[in-house]
């Protein structure tokens, strides 16, 4: 197959999605009103009132004052060579 | 002169640097010193900063423990200010960071996997555009197929790493059973990031593919760059690409000629 044959084929099964993807795209719209119910923990939604949150928690002097010895404890130990390698 | 820049910028250094506040600066809390009222003040900064950066990192937080996180984003917030009134925006040189973060350096991967984290980040909060408009597409003779420029989707991204990362990044999703073993050296990974109907995707590409999608991210025509791939990749199949880059959301639009 020379190049534009390639090129045809793809875009034809595109083409023959068509209607497929034109109903998802449908859908979608559909879900727009969703932005704020699929915030997930964790994605800094603001309008979730967590900063006001770690403000109540945090009123307290600096407490990162002290040192401690820094070494990853999490799960890195489950990847392998992980912790071999040098850059 | 006094003026109130000068009040802010001695309030902003002792905040963000910690830089002992001018006498000018004064605390309206009568049981607090100044001193102690800036510590609190400080604290609280720092404290929103580290959930933030929390908030985008949460693969990284999970990899090296909450422990090492708090150290981590310590210095970071000490070295990157904070300089948007939007908190998404905060923490984009994280990778860059942790590559010269000296307690990281044994955790080779961990760099791309916070670029990775920082592409989702961004994919999630991205402008929409609509999508690859099938019937305009139809309207396209097929001689001129070659000149299609493909536009991508603003959510979408690509990292390339020559760690596992999309194994590792998908490893420590919720509801993940946390039951895993990654071997660092079973390769590279090309990570597909994208978002549809609201909810950020990862996953991984071929070499080819991902070659492919950097030439037409890069402005190529559809020709031009489908000749590039299959001469460094004659594995490369533009029609699985295709079907799969658009099932993703990655196609948004295109255009005929050179691009906009």
């Amino acid at each position: 197959m020379n190049n534009r044959q390639i090129l045809s084929a793809a875009i034809g099964s595109l083409l023959a999605l068509g209607l497929v993807s034109n109903a998802s795209a449908a859908g979608k719209k559909m879900d727009m009103e969703q932005c704020y119910g699929v915030a997930k923990t964790g994605h800094n939604d603001c309008s979730s009132n967590k900063s006001a949150h770690s403000c109540a928690g945090q009123a307290t002097k600096d407490r990162d004052a002290e040192d401690f010895v820094a070494v990853p404890k999490g799960t890195c130990a489950k990847i392998a060579g992980g912790t071999l390698k040098s850059a | 002169m006094l003026v109130l820049n000068d009040d802010l910028s001695d309030f902003a250094r002792a905040i963000v640097r910690g830089e002992e506040p001018s006498s000018r600066v004064v605390t309206s809390y009568q049981n607090y010193s100044v001193a102690i009222a800036i510590e609190v003040y400080r604290n609280n900064y720092r404290g929103n900063l580290h959930d933030t950066l929390a908030g985008a990192y949460p693969v990284i937080e999970q990899l090296v423990g909450k422990d090492f996180f708090r150290l981590l984003t310590r210095q970071f917030i000490g070295q990157y200010f904070s300089r948007s009134g939007n908190l998404h925006h905060y923490g984009a040189e994280m990778a860059g960071f942790i590559a010269a973060f000296e307690p990281a350096q044994g955790l080779v991967y961990l760099p791309d996997v916070a670029a990775l984290e920082w592409a989702c980040h961004c994919a999630y909060f991205a402008e929409d555009a609509a999508t690859l408009d099938i019937g305009k597409l139809a309207q396209v003779p097929p001689e001129q197929y070659p000149d299609l420029i493909l536009h991508i989707h603003p959510a979408c991204h690509l990292v390339r790493s020559r760690y596992p990362i999309t194994a590792i990044w998908h490893a420590h999703q919720p509801g993940a059973s946390g039951d895993f073993h990654i071997d660092l050296d079973s390769g590279a990974s090309n990570a597909l990031i994208s978002r549809k109907n609201d909810v950020v995707v990862v996953s991984a590409l071929t070499e080819g593919d991902a070659a492919w999608l950097q030439g037409i991210q890069a402005g190529t025509s559809l020709g031009e760059a489908t000749a590039t791939t299959l001469e460094h990749y004659p594995d490369f199949n533009l029609q699985t690409a295709l079907l799969k880059l658009v099932a993703q959301n990655v196609l948004a639009n295109f255009n005929l000629g050179a691009a906009p």
